[in-house]
């Protein structure tokens, strides 16, 4: 039996490169011995994505695109589809630490200048990958039809009609119709379950490949390939597998008891994750008292409401976007991990962690005067973060980065 | 030494948006009522969801659809017997147990309202339960409205007071409180009279004009929400009993892991 299935995989082996990839992504790919948990977050964005695309085709099987149908639809897996409400809370709890997780994720890469040499372009899929992320959970709110989704579409579709000359066609060119309808619907879902699932599957692969040509970073900002021992292995890493794998299990551990905390007795978030207007379905007739986006684009959002100009607004929020793209060109920083930049980078840093939560608190709240001010002031900050930084961490004194982990 | 500054930075700032999202003053849900009252659901609580339905179709069924729900569903959760959950709760002898409980009004004369009264499947989840526990307790006679009264949470309403014969006329008085002195007790001025002050728009019903003591009428307000909030998400009881066992579940994956983990690391410390 062992000879049969040893020799299968003998044959197999000899047509794929299996032993070879699983040596040189696996056992004998060599990470740093030493990382923190804020470099757990890319294996759980992983098995975020795995999570959604399962859950996500079975949500496919009972919904129905059409706009009469899409929001009953929902609701008939909620209650008549044999644990259909297991399946669609836990898309929607996915689909909101998706974000919590990418958040974190990025915010790691700008604590340690992960986006530094030579992981540039590392940085840039995962922006990419970002930007991939923004659309599909826009497109796919907009799928049961409720109340938010209608209201939310309008406001972003909107946008498009903002930019001058082709604004009013593109408009109509992205719906589909003079007004949002079933034909909009069964569009978005066209590109929700399958055109960005691609695109995002293909950038994950390709920012994972980047990464591993490379080599991950660490939290000292090290280079551990300065450190080799006589087989060419860096002194200071361990082999992705098991040690890392390991690892990062006890992460997916402690990340799945949160995730189902959530999905069992939170999993409207408090009206952060399903908005209580969603329970509605969609009535053109009826504005919502007020329209808030989901949380993870509510910073955006509060942008786009600071600036009086629809188009201005829209610029401001794009590049709030287009900026992240260019981080590592901006960094002149001689060392890379916060830990050894000097005070100016620790200060502008901790700004914008503070004024992209409040920007993302204003997003989700009512228009005031002052908070009308504050998100302004938080915008100026966050924008004067990035286009400073040129700046701030070329002249700040850093110290120095010892040889070894 | 700044990471650490920077957690507790942030640590503040979520606190104080939470809380302050509790206080803000945007004028609540349950507008001139003041804070909705708290609603705790008990889905567990089999009797009071048999009542709440029971009172649901007696008194707003028919006004009222809950057109995502079906009658055999409902028997069932509720554990009421089928034959008994038909013969005395459904009124129409076609409907069959899989029918989705679509309403009893006409669709066409559903204009006495002046609005199409509303589904009510999933109010609880887009008003909350606290918003309709509140607001079937807040009527009051207001002779200038079409049925005669208003709303404290949902101020003109289009609604009736159904439940009027049981509740009684519930009218807005005005009442003379207190004033609360500065060491938190009753003001008094100087012959020892405690001092008030005249405050408008408390409820009260007028003696003897309903069949239910107020108490009574508030317990089945709260059956009727606990019904609502069962209709809205008939699997929350189920999500919440299994819950607990998933949290387990990878409580124990997350130590076992973890256990494993260190094992293997305490080998590669060695090398
Ligand atoms: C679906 C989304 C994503 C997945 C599945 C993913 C996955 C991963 C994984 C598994 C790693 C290695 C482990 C780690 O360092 O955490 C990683 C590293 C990295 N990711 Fe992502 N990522 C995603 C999105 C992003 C985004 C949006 C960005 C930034 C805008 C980004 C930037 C980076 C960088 C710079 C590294 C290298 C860190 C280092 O080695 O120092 N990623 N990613």
């Amino acid at each position: 039996m062992t000879q049969i299935a040893g020799k299968l995989f003998t044959w197999l082996n000899a047509r794929l490169p299996i032993v070879n990839t699983f040596e040189r992504h696996l056992s004998k790919h060599p990470v740093p011995s030493k990382v923190n948990f804020w470099y757990l977050f890319g294996a759980l964005a992983s098995v975020v994505l795995i999570i959604q695309i399962v859950s996500g085709i079975w949500l496919i099987m009972p919904y129905s695109n059409t706009e009469e149908q899409a929001f009953s639809s929902v609701e008939y897996i909620m209650r008549d589809v044999d644990y259909g409400w297991v399946i669609r809370y836990i898309h929607t709890t996915g689909a909101s630490l998706f974000f919590a997780v990418i958040y974190l994720h990025m915010f790691r890469g700008l604590l340690y200048g992960s986006y530094q040499k030579p992981k540039e372009l590392v940085w840039v899929f995962g922006c990419t990958i970002y930007l991939a992320m923004m659309a599909e959970g826009f497109l796919g709110y907009v799928l049961p039809y409720g109340q938010m989704s209608y209201w939310g579409a309008q406001v972003i579709i909107s946008l498009f009609g903002a930019i001058p000359y082709i604004g009013e066609s593109l408009e109509l060119w992205v719906r589909g119709d003079y007004y949002i309808s079933g034909i909009t619907i069964s569009r978005f879902f066209a590109l929700h379950v399958v055109a960005l699932p691609l695109v995002l599957i293909a950038l994950v692969f390709l920012h994972l490949v980047a990464l591993h040509e490379v080599g991950a970073g660490n939290p000292e900002g090290v280079d551990i390939e300065a450190h080799l021992d006589d087989d060419g292995v860096p002194l200071d890493s361990v082999p992705f597998f098991p040690y890392k794998v390991l690892n990062a299990l006890v992460g997916i551990g402690v990340f799945m008891t949160v995730f189902s905390v959530i999905m069992f007795f939170f999993p409207e978030g408090g009206g952060y994750f399903i908005e209580m207007a969603n329970f509605q379905e969609a009535n053109p007739l009826v504005t919502p008292e007020h329209i808030a986006p989901v949380w993870y684009y509510a910073p955006f959002y509060t942008m786009l409401r600071a600036v009086p100009d629809p188009l201005g607004g829209l610029i401001v929020m794009g590049s709030a976007v287009a900026i992240f793209f260019v981080v590592p060109w901006l960094d002149r920083s001689k060392v890379a991990s916060i830990r050894y930049k000097g005070l100016y980078s620790k200060i502008a840093l901790t700004m914008f962690g503070v004024s992209f939560i409040t920007l993302g608190y204003l997003g989700t709240v009512g228009v005031t005067e002052i908070r009308k001010t504050m998100s302004v002031i938080c915008t100026i900050i966050y924008f004067a973060y990035f286009l400073l930084m040129p700046i701030y961490t070329k002249y700040e004194t850093t110290k120095v980065v010892p040889q070894r982990l | 030494m700044i990471n650490k500054f920077f957690y507790k930075v942030l640590f503040f700032l979520l606190i104080s948006f939470i809380s302050n999202e509790v206080y803000s003053a945007e004028g609540g849900p349950c507008k001139d009522y003041g804070e909705c009252d708290k609603f705790k659901y008990s889905l567990n609580d089999f009797e009071s969801l048999q009542r709440g339905a029971s009172a649901f179709i007696n008194y707003c069924y028919g006004c009222h659809s809950l057109k995502y729900s079906r009658w055999g569903r409902v028997a069932k959760d509720l554990k009421i017997p089928e034959d008994i959950f038909f013969e005395n709760l459904v009124f129409d002898k076609s409907i069959k147990a899989g029918d989705l409980m679509i309403g009893a009004m006409p669709s066409n004369s559903a204009n006495w309202f002046g609005v199409m009264p509303p589904d009510l499947t999933l109010v609880s989840r887009y008003k909350g339960d606290d918003w309709i526990y509140s607001y079937l307790r807040a009527y009051y006679e207001d002779s200038s409205k079409q049925y005669g009264v208003n709303n404290l949470v949902y101020p003109g309403t289009a609604m009736p007071n159904v439940l009027m014969s049981l509740q009684g006329n519930q009218k807005l008085v005005c009442k003379n409180i207190p004033v609360k002195a500065e060491n938190g007790g009753e003001k008094r001025d100087e012959y020892g009279i405690t001092i008030t002050n005249e405050k408008c728009g408390f409820l009260e019903v007028e003696q003897g004009t309903g069949t239910l003591t107020r108490e009574e009428f508030d317990n089945l307000i709260y059956d009727i929400t606990n019904f609502l909030v069962y209709v809205g998400e008939p699997s929350k009881a189920t999500r919440e009993r299994i819950g607990w066992y998933v949290v387990f579940y990878f409580l124990i994956f997350t130590a076992v892991s973890s256990l494993l983990y260190r094992e293997y690391h305490k080998d590669y410390l060695k090398k």
